[in-house]
């Protein structure tokens, strides 16, 4: 009906050539709710495997969470090991299986995996930090007498980004003042500038990358309503947090 | 390949069903518009009792395209149909939710509004 978005990753040079493809229209993104359509279907396909090293290895997706297209993994590719012995390539010599052994052992059972890719650890590091930026980020706010603050961790739901930071503010002037006291504390402060709107607007948006701030006029905030459309997000509990709660 | 007299579906819950693209915002003489581009479109048809109506002109952002879209890793997005989500002049979506899925072109363009009213960026 409206989407089936097809997605195709092709390698560049000729080589050894696994091809793989998979169906996803029962792996689709099961909580998207709002579109209505019943199946997709994408085709990842690599024709070359450009770095690929072992003849033996089957390129394949770990198909449970790898293809949820909500999750930052979503391209990753993995050669198992486990999939190397069930091979189709059965010709490659006796030295050669010797030299990767030896490789296996060295490095594990994953011979390739996406340079980009972070540990946990540092994962955690990224989301702490974004996490303090974040609060710093309402605490201006809320400085500037913006209502109704609500910092939600919305990583789980949207791969894009980290942390929405919701404010009211009462008139347009008053947006002018939590935007660019908000640009000058991330300039001075984190050296970040955001992207977004540069002019006060019914709905201002400030996009640092990790940390996506909005800021609405009461009857915006209302009909546009993003707590509810975020409703599965975990709250952030705000030190300061003190003010009763607005509503128009 | 959005031209002016192309028809696009409407992503969102604005009340407009079906638009008619008129003119593309940009440089002059621009022939054709992808995802990303705003366009100027008037509505073909709209749903009933809704703030829009039938042949109004309103600005739109194309959020999809069956012509495919070539990302720089090497990966390719081809939709189904072409669809546009109706803004007003200050790029404020006129609805509320937005229908399917959408590209992450569109946050780089800074519709990042349209981004975080979508159920799924691909």
């Amino acid at each position: 009906m409206i989407a089936s978005p097809l997605l195709s990753v092709a390698g560049a040079d000729a080589g050894v050539a696994p091809r793989f493809s998979v169906e996803l229209g029962q792996l689709g993104h099961p909580q998207s709710k709002y579109s209505p359509k019943p199946s997709k279907l994408f085709c990842f396909s690599n024709r070359n495997g450009h770095s690929l090293q072992h003849p033996k290895c089957f390129w394949r997706f770990p198909c449970n969470t790898t293809l949820n297209l909500t999750t930052r993994n979503s391209h990753l590719i993995y050669a198992y090991g486990k999939e190397a012995e069930d091979s189709f390539f059965s010709d490659a010599s006796k030295d050669t299986d010797d030299m990767y052994d030896d490789l296996f052992k060295k490095h594990g059972k994953v011979v390739f995996s996406r340079k980009d890719q972070k540990p946990v650890s540092a994962e955690v590091d990224d989301d702490a930090e974004s996490l303090s930026f974040a609060v710093e980020m309402a605490r201006v706010a809320s400085e500037v007498k913006a209502a109704d603050i609500k910092v939600l961790f919305v990583k789980p739901l949207v791969y894009w980004t980290r942390f929405f930071i919701i404010a009211t503010a009462f008139s347009r002037p008053q947006i002018d003042a939590i935007g660019s006291k908000i640009r000058d504390l991330a300039e001075k402060k984190y050296g970040k500038v955001p992207s977004g709107d540069l002019k006060p607007n019914s709905w201002t948006l400030l996009d640092f990358g990790d940390v996506v701030i909005h800021i609405f006029l009461p009857p915006q905030r209302d009909f546009y309503n993003l707590e509810e459309f975020y409703g599965n997000a975990t709250p952030i509990e705000l030190p300061f947090e003190n003010q009763p709660p607005f509503r128009a | 390949m959005i031209q002016p007299q192309t028809h696009l579906n409407v992503a969102d819950n604005s009340g407009a069903r079906e638009l008619m693209c008129i003119r593309i915002i940009g440089t002059s003489n621009r022939r054709y518009a992808y995802i990303g581009d705003v366009i100027v479109a008037v509505i073909k048809e709209a749903v009933p009792n809704t703030p829009l109506e039938r042949s109004e002109v309103i600005r739109a952002v194309i959020v999809r395209t069956c012509k495919e879209l070539k990302r720089n890793n090497g990966m390719i997005i081809q939709y189904d149909d072409n669809a546009a989500v109706v803004i007003d002049q200050e790029g404020n979506p006129k609805g509320t939710r937005i229908f399917g899925a959408i590209a992450r072109e569109l946050r780089q363009l800074n519709f990042t509004k349209i981004v975080s009213l979508a159920p799924e960026v691909l």
